[in-house]
């Protein structure tokens, strides 16, 4: 067998035996470059933990999962994870990263980008039938590709591609080969592949309504979708993957998952009751339901260390944030380790004022600011505000530990003279205006490498102009042109590099406030198997089985 | 023994009667009302639990030793101890200062923004603004009568046949959350039962010799309406007036609890059991446990006072 | 008595013709981006106000109403010239179709500048074939076609006009043109007609949760009523009876106090006693595909809220009634006359103290509501309580009305049904 190794996997293997690297970066960094994990794992003298033996495990049976069941049309529309973790189990992603942030390939067979990092070769899976008959072809990688990119879907993967690749730099091969011609380099390509909207969609029978046309490649069929009531799912017998006992997944006959409100404490309820398996809390933060579950003997938790993080953004063309005085004097009043251990009860990391997660691999350790409202104070004044400022924060009430993040901060920002009205508004309300109210405290998802999370929050478009998720509309030239470049970066130490420089900005002059990076947990019923946490709270049903 | 007991009440009453017949002014029928609500046991109770609220937000700050929004975050999610007498929430805030300036914002304050606050409670102006559009549309519907009262009458049926809970949700889920809006919805509420009340008391004094002579008088329609049969028709009004005050604390809660009270960290009591619901099951039911008594109490208290008083009147009838 | 009825029944329409009103004004002054919440936040103001078209919502505010009151298809019928006809797919999807001129249903599409028609033949099959002979010229130039489209709207398309229209089109999204859709109007029957709309919430037609939700909140209620009734009438007996004893006073106090905790607050602690303490019951509702009464487990604790919050109200009103019975002049005499004491109680008093309880209670429909919207939210139980906060929160309008509506049907409907029974019940009273 021969295997075509970028150039640059050569770079990293000596860098990881530099221990300039540890093993998990290595093997991220190389499976990015088109290694499969095994071989990136020999590599890196590691041998992946095989999963659990065959005669364990037990077919059939049901679980039901508490989550809500949102209005749903076009996947790539998406702005939750729970419709995802609903229609992944019957359409599926191209690549797959996995808890321990290692991407594969999935309906992908391989991956081969170019030295310079801009033409990447995708080869197309075959044999792989979507669950109405269709062949999966080159023309669904292309259909889905184009639908992300077209401006007016509005799919949140347009400000991840839209950097890097138009619709004319996608090139059709064969039916099994795709080429990308993109116009920077760009080292993410994979990952953002597995970007919760990115579900792939058959190009035959998809007409903006996936509920209408339930055609995917996934392991489930979408048996009944009823939006605010219930979403069932049931097994698909000729499904490609085959699990530890020889057959094909997936192991459960059927999914229910159940739509019981937007109150938790109902759920906490049916889970110690044993009326539901699992609680979806990919939508909602979970400390409560864990500190209220966690000493149950019929429950089990799978913790997991994440880059989800809570922001407290401000406008940075908006008054009073405009000055960055302003917005340096906010950040002050941020007493951290209170915050962590009152709105999330310790169950996470501290922040720094800056949207890189000790977590991610380019991570460059920066020094922690000190709640210090006396220097805020004399900030303030400087920016001529020297009785203080009213100002208004807005934070959607679902979001319970949110709430008391802007509980606590209203209280601690009071010496500095900022005098700040919480404006409580339904979840949905918040999602209405997260980019349009001034100041305000919004929720951001688990993303496994830092450049994905500074291209899509804190960059501009083309011309200049804030990109649709840079919610603080702060651009930053200097800023902007690091990330480029960070973009196409592949040793990990020169991605640190300029790690340290972008995190010294962002600190120092950025738009966001970040206090803490929090845990989350997968929460089930102990008769469920085969559960592994995953950092965004995606389901990976096809691999849970029940015992009993 | 139950029958001594009532005829030795009887006697009691009729004392009362005879005292009452003869004409007072100003300290002397204070001092009736004050023996009418002591012979009932039920409103004399209702009456201690009233005025122990009452007292406690209006002494709010020199009773309690922290500020309702000083945060420990060492202590959070106490149970009762001697430094916080009720426990301190999931912010490490003591529940009883909470408690107390939550009493405040029901009974003497009301928050218009983070900034103007003014004298009376948002329960009270709730059922104030409903007394004066309810006796507004009962004094005219009762003294003009006729295709007014028809079409009042009517549109107040409509509105009483909605649901009171829906007409709270789609009010405040409409206009936000925050104290104004919660007395509109009070007020709104409240509105067409006050006009039934008011309208028949009006029906029977408008008969009266006095209303006769204010009109031979050629007094203005709104001063025989608020002048002469308004303050005839006090009594019953006062007594539902306290009702609606308990219904208006009841409402204030529920909407509290549904996520629709006032912003936080507002000590309102509905929002306080809210979120202490969120930490019953993590071992801490005080947070939302002693707000859920201080409503209970505050309506029982306001429900014994004006059920004793209705009784006491109706025999001093 | 007929004449009563028919008054107290245009009463009742008349009511809900003003509430219906009423909710579409409150909605309608409510802030709130109805577009930005359904598609996100990226939308141009293009999309948005096509959005907005096709959700009929660029009509003024009483074509709104009264095309939600009546419905739209009429109006569009006059426009495009055929019958229209509402069908219901295998899969549970509402279509309208046009009744073509052979009796098979037709809709059209507009793709680039061609006219396609879709022929449904024998309820499987689609024909799909150009159908450019459709275009009428206008005076303008251009040519312009009313006709239905695929998603359940009147549409007129022009071809050749100079305005730009943002236009779905399958499989490439939005796109600009400078043909196609220029006016939408969105089908549906009319609440008169039994048709509540599209939920914007969901999507779907509200009827289709709707009465799942009911049926659950009246399997609750309904429970909750038998539970509370035969136990508060007779305990409320027992306090009148005896006015003034010990056990009138422990009935009436302990009545009205539970009659004023909060049903969120003993529906808390209930859970934390009986389902997290002593792990009796469950303490959340979950039912999926199940009906309530297939879980009657499930039940139990939100039907206890409900009668704990009940009981004591009913208890008040028997007690006071039948203690208003014990006085009077005939339970006196019979007494006098040395008819045994419970033979008084239950061949006198009873039957004449029941008759005012039993159509209070009917009046208090209305405030068992509440107490069922609270109960549903605390226990995650899936009524329409639950319902309409939901949609009361997203602004739903359809989902709100058809609520409302509901609701006050009944609750006057109990009222009124009240009323006859009284006079049924009581011979005296005559209504005229």
């Amino acid at each position: 067998m021969t295997l075509k190794i970028h150039p640059a996997v050569n770079d990293l293997k000596s860098d990881y035996d530099k221990g300039k690297m540890s093993r998990r970066e290595f093997i991220r960094f190389a499976t990015l470059l088109g290694l499969s994990a095994t071989a990136a794992g020999q590599m890196a003298g590691f041998a992946f933990p095989t999963t659990a033996s065959a005669g364990a495990i037990k077919r059939g049976g049901k679980i039901r999962i508490a989550a809500p069941v949102h209005k749903v049309t076009h996947p790539a529309q998406f702005s939750w994870i729970c419709p995802s973790n609903q229609l992944r189990q019957v359409a599926e992603y191209m690549s797959y990263t996995d808890e321990n942030n290692i991407t594969h390939p999935y309906l992908l067979e391989s991956w081969q980008p170019s030295a310079d990092l801009k033409t990447w070769t995708l080869n197309v899976r075959k044999g792989i039938k979507f669950n109405n008959g269709d062949d999966f072809t080159a023309d669904d990688v292309i259909f889905t590709f184009k639908q992300w990119l077209d401006k007016n879907v509005g799919s949140s993967m347009l400000g991840m591609l839209e950097g890097y690749l138009d619709a004319n730099g996608i090139e059709k091969v064969s039916d099994s080969k795709v080429v990308l011609h993109l116009k920077t380099a760009e080292i993410g390509v994979p990952e953002h592949l597995f970007h919760y909207p990115a579900l792939v969609l058959n190009h035959k029978t998809f007409e903006g309504d996936f509920i209408k046309a339930p055609h995917g490649t996934g392991p489930y069929l979408l048996k009944e979708f009823v939006e605010g009531e219930r979403c069932v799912l049931v097994r698909r017998n000729d499904y490609r993957i085959k699990g530890a006992d020889g057959k094909s997944l997936p192991y459960l006959d059927t999914v229910e998952f159940v739509d019981m409100g937007t109150e938790t404490a109902p759920m906490i309820a049916a889970m110690q009751s044993g009326e539901i398996d699992m609680i979806d809390q990919g939508d909602m933060s979970g400390p409560e339901v864990y500190q209220a579950l966690k000493g149950n003997p019929k429950v089990q938790i799978y913790p997991v260390a994440t880059n989800q993080t809570r922001v407290l953004r401000m406008r940075a063309d908006m008054k009073p944030w405009s000055d960055n005085r302003v917005r340096q004097a906010l950040k002050l009043c941020q007493n951290r380790e209170k915050i962590l251990a009152l709105a999330y009860f310790g169950e996470g990391m501290i922040g720094q004022d800056v949207h890189v997660s000790p977590k991610h691999p380019e991570y460059c350790p920066i020094e922690t600011p000190k709640y210090d409202p006396e220097k805020a104070k004399k900030l303030l004044a400087e920016a001529g505000y020297p009785n203080g400022v009213d100002v208004n924060v807005a934070v959607g009430s679902g979001w319970k530990e949110i709430v008391r993040y802007a509980e606590i901060l209203k209280e601690d920002a009071l010496p500095a003279g900022f005098r700040i009205n919480i404006q409580t508004m339904p979840n949905s309300q918040y999602w209405e205006k997260w980019t349009e109210v001034d100041l305000g405290i919004t929720t951001w998802a688990h993303r496994p490498l830092g450049t994905m999370v500074l291209n899509l929050g804190y960059t501009s478009d083309s011309k200049g102009a804030p990109a649709p998720w840079n919610e603080s509309k702060w651009v930053d030239k200097e800023f902007s042109e690091l990330i480029t470049k960070a973009n196409g970066t592949l040793d990990v130490e020169e991605r640190r590099k300029i790690f340290c420089q972008l995190e010294k900005i962002q600190q120092e002059r950025g738009s966001a406030a970040i206090a803490f990076w929090i845990n989350v947990w997968t929460i089930a019923s102990k008769r469920v198997q085969g559960i592994v946490s995953h950092p965004s709270l995606y389901l990976k049903l096809e691999d849970f089985w029940v015992n009993a | 023994m139950d029958n001594t007991k009532s005829t030795s009440k009887k006697n009691q009453n009729s004392n009362l009667d005879q005292n009452i017949d003869v004409p007072k002014k100003g300290k002397g029928r204070f001092r009736d009302t004050l023996k009418i609500l002591f012979s009932s046991k039920a409103a004399t109770i209702g009456l201690i639990l009233v005025l122990f609220w009452v007292f406690v937000a209006l002494l709010a700050p020199y009773i309690t030793s922290y500020s309702p929004m000083e945060q420990d975050w060492k202590a959070p999610n106490k149970g009762p101890s001697i430094a916080h007498p009720l426990g301190t929430d999931e912010l490490g805030r003591d529940i009883w200062s909470r408690l107390a300036y939550g009493a405040r914002i029901v009974l003497i304050v009301m928050p218009i923004s983070e900034k103007l606050w003014i004298p009376g409670g948002t329960a009270i102006w709730g059922v104030i603004a409903a007394l004066f559009c309810g006796a507004s549309l009962g004094l005219i519907s009762g003294y003009k009568g006729g295709w007014a009262d028809e079409i009042i009458m009517r549109l107040l049926d409509a509105m009483m046949s909605i649901p009171v809970i829906l007409l709270y949700l789609i009010i405040v889920a409409a206009l936000g959350a925050s104290a104004v809006n919660v007395v509109i919805a009070i007020a709104i509420v409240g509105t067409p039962g006050v006009a039934r009340l008011v309208r028949s008391l009006t029906l029977d004094i408008r008969t009266r010799d006095y209303v006769r002579a204010a009109e031979t008088r050629g007094e203005t329609l709104l001063y025989i309406l608020f002048m002469e049969i308004l303050p005839n028709a006090k009594g019953p009004i006062i007594i539902d007036a306290m009702l609606r005050v308990g219904y208006a604390i009841f409402a204030m809660g529920t909407l509290g609890f549904l996520g629709l009270g006032m912003p936080p960290p507002s000590p309102d009591w509905g929002s306080m059991v809210a979120k202490g619901r969120e930490f019953i099951l993590i071992g801490n039911p005080w947070a939302s446990l002693w707000p859920s008594l201080a409503i209970a109490s505050l309506v029982v208290g306001l429900n014994l006072l004006a059920d004793g008083l209705r009784e006491e009147s109706m025999r001093y009838q | 008595m007929a004449k009563f009825i028919i008054r107290r029944f245009f009463l009742l329409v008349l009511t809900m013709l003003l509430v219906s009103i009423a909710v579409f004004l409150i909605v309608e002054s409510s802030p709130g981006n109805i577009a930005k919440n359904v598609l996100g936040a990226f939308i141009t103001p293009e999309q948005e106000a096509s959005f907005l078209a096709q959700q009929g919502l660029d009509k003024p505010l009483f074509q709104r109403y009264w095309f939600w009151l009546v419905g739209s298809d009429r109006v569009a019928e006059r426009k495009c010239g055929f019958e229209l006809e509402r069908i219901e797919t295998a899969s549970g999807f509402q279509e309208w179709w046009v009744k073509g001129e052979n009796g098979s249903l037709m809709r059209w599409n507009l793709e680039g500048e061609d006219l396609f028609v879709y022929i449904r033949k024998d309820n499987v099959t689609i024909e799909k074939r150009k159908d450019n002979e459709r275009w009428v010229k206008a005076g303008d130039g251009s040519s312009i076609f009313w006709g239905i489209d695929r998603n359940n709207h009147a549409v007129l398309w022009v071809k050749g006009a100079s305005s730009e229209v943002w236009n779905f089109v399958v499989g490439t999204g939005w796109i600009k043109s400078t043909g196609g859709p220029q006016s939408y109007i969105p089908l549906k029957k009319g609440f008169l007609r039994g048709d509540f709309g599209v939920s914007l919430r969901t999507g779907r037609p509200v009827e289709k949760s709707l009465f799942i939700r009911l049926r659950n909140s009246v399997v609750l209620a309904g429970i909750a009523f038998v539970v509370v009734m035969p136990f508060a009438l007779l305990l409320g007996m027992v306090a009148g009876i005896n006015e003034g004893s010990f056990q009138d006073r422990f009935l009436s106090i302990a009545g009205m106090i539970f009659s004023v905790i909060p049903e969120f607050a003993t529906g808390i602690f209930l859970i934390l006693i009986m389902a997290h303490w002593l792990e009796l019951v469950p303490g959340a509702s979950v039912f999926g595909e199940k009906a309530p009464w297939q879980r009657p487990d499930m039940l139990i604790l939100p039907v206890l809220t409900l009668t704990l919050i009940e009981l004591g109200y009913v208890l008040r009103i028997t007690r006071a009634s039948m203690a208003e019975v014990m006085r009077s002049a005939y339970i006196r005499t019979a007494f006098l006359k040395g008819l045994p004491f419970w033979k008084v109680i239950f061949r006198h008093a009873a039957k004449n103290a029941l008759i005012a309880p039993i159509t209070v209670i009917m009046l208090h429909v209305n405030w068992l509501m509440g107490g069922i919207v609270i109960v549903e939210v605390v226990f995650g139980y899936p009524g329409l309580g639950q319902y309409l906060l939901d949609s009361a929160l997203y602004k739903d309008v359809n989902a709100i009305e058809a609520g409302t509506m509901i609701m006050v049907l009944l609750a006057v409907g109990t009222q009124l049904f009240a009323d006859v029974l009284y006079t049924f019940l009581n011979p005296r009273i005559r209504y005229s």
